[in-house]
């Protein structure tokens, strides 16, 4: 059976994209699942470091793609996720060494071998863009609760519609405490502007930092907000039946009595 | 602590509420933007219809889109040199 190639896409840059991709992809591959994620972002690689494998790597995506060398070769294995592997981008290279036939290709090659394939996707609209969503079976777009991700987000989504994909969203760091004081997008108004499906929501978490200084999977920590929130993302993307979770705000004394006298 | 109380006296708008409102606006306005090719495509097809009934100044006529608050509009001016005579146009 053909694996899926779903593609994590965002427009604007620093919202999370590669957090969630490497999150997502570990998880999918804790539920059993053989994954592969490849970082589609040439010249500005970033998933190695994230997920701790940029001392591993030997080959990457350009080379496989001017076959230059195998998958399996390229293929970084995780050792701590069973069934995880990671193709990383090369460093060297401009974005346009990479056309969107020669993905094309290589995709193919990957949804034979794995239940899902995980293309990271970089910031911008141009090749980079193009090359990672041109065999893609899935999309999903990452945007935070501010008007320029937000903004962006719109476009991409349009983008993926004249492409027959129907993007699902992650509305990242969402800060509970803010929403409720009205300070902060919530993820209904982000819903309400894009008119889209929402895949999860994901609270902001300090540990994400603390992951991502170590370089060990989010996933992997119990006590990370955010990354059981991706826990669940890749479950309902497995096909689980469980509920998209909106991270709570803990209501303090003092909001309480107010809120009794309808002060909020 | 006492946010919601000064909120409540000062009057203050949720910002978030501002954010919503601009973002509404400004995705519709993006989409009204139309490129270069489209709008030379546009008026091509658009003289090819015309040239049928009349005979058109094409190196004066002008096409572009007007914005307003409001709305936006299509428009097309160009002078007519002559009308055509009256032939079997195949609908």
């Amino acid at each position: 059976m053909e694996g899926k190639i779903i593609v994590v896409t965002s427009g604007k840059g620093g919202v999370g994209k590669t957090t969630a991709t490497a999150s997502i992809g570990a998880a999918l591959a804790l539920e059993g699942n053989r994954v592969a994620i490849v970082d589609m972002d040439i010249g500005l690689r970033n998933l190695d470091v994230v997920m701790g494998l940029e001392n591993r790597i030997v080959f990457n995506i350009v080379d496989v793609v001017k076959q230059r060398c195998k998958i399996e070769q390229a293929a970084i294995r995780d050792r701590r996720i069973e069934n995880l592997f990671l193709i990383p981008a090369s460093q060297s290279d401009n974005k346009d060494v990479l056309t969107p036939s020669g993905v094309e290709r290589v995709a193919k090659e990957l949804r034979e071998n794995f239940d899902y394939v995980i293309m990271d996707s970089p910031a911008g609209i141009e090749r980079g863009f193009e090359n990672s969503v041109v065999s893609a079976t899935e999309a999903l777009v990452i945007c935070t609760p501010d008007v320029s991700a937000v903004r962006d987000a719109d476009r991409v989504i349009g983008l993926l519609y004249s492409r027959s994909l129907d993007p699902k969203l992650i509305v990242n760091r969402v800060e509970p405490s803010r929403v409720a004081r009205g300070e902060m997008l919530s993820h209904e108004d982000v819903l309400e502007v894009l008119s889209i499906e929402l895949a999860g929501i994901v609270p902001m978490d300090e540990q994400v930092l603390i992951s991502t200084n170590t370089g060990t999977p989010l996933v992997l920590q119990k006590d990370s907000k955010a990354g059981q929130a991706f826990v669940r993302i890749a479950k309902r993307l497995n096909g689980e039946k469980i509920p998209i979770e909106v991270p709570a705000y803990k209501t303090s004394m003092w909001s309480k009595i107010s809120k009794t006298f309808g002060l909020n | 602590m006492l946010s919601g109380l000064l909120k409540r006296f000062s009057g203050k708008k949720k910002s978030k509420d501002e954010a919503k409102k601009r973002l509404q606006f400004s995705l519709i306005y993006d989409k009204l933007e139309v490129n270069d090719t489209t709008l030379n495509d546009l008026q091509k097809d658009i003289v090819d219809v015309i040239s049928k009934y009349f005979e058109i100044d094409k190196e004066s006529l002008e096409l572009k889109v007007k914005r307003d608050d409001n709305v936006s509009a299509l428009v097309f001016n160009t002078p007519i040199l002559h009308v055509r005579r009256k032939r079997a146009i195949s609908l």
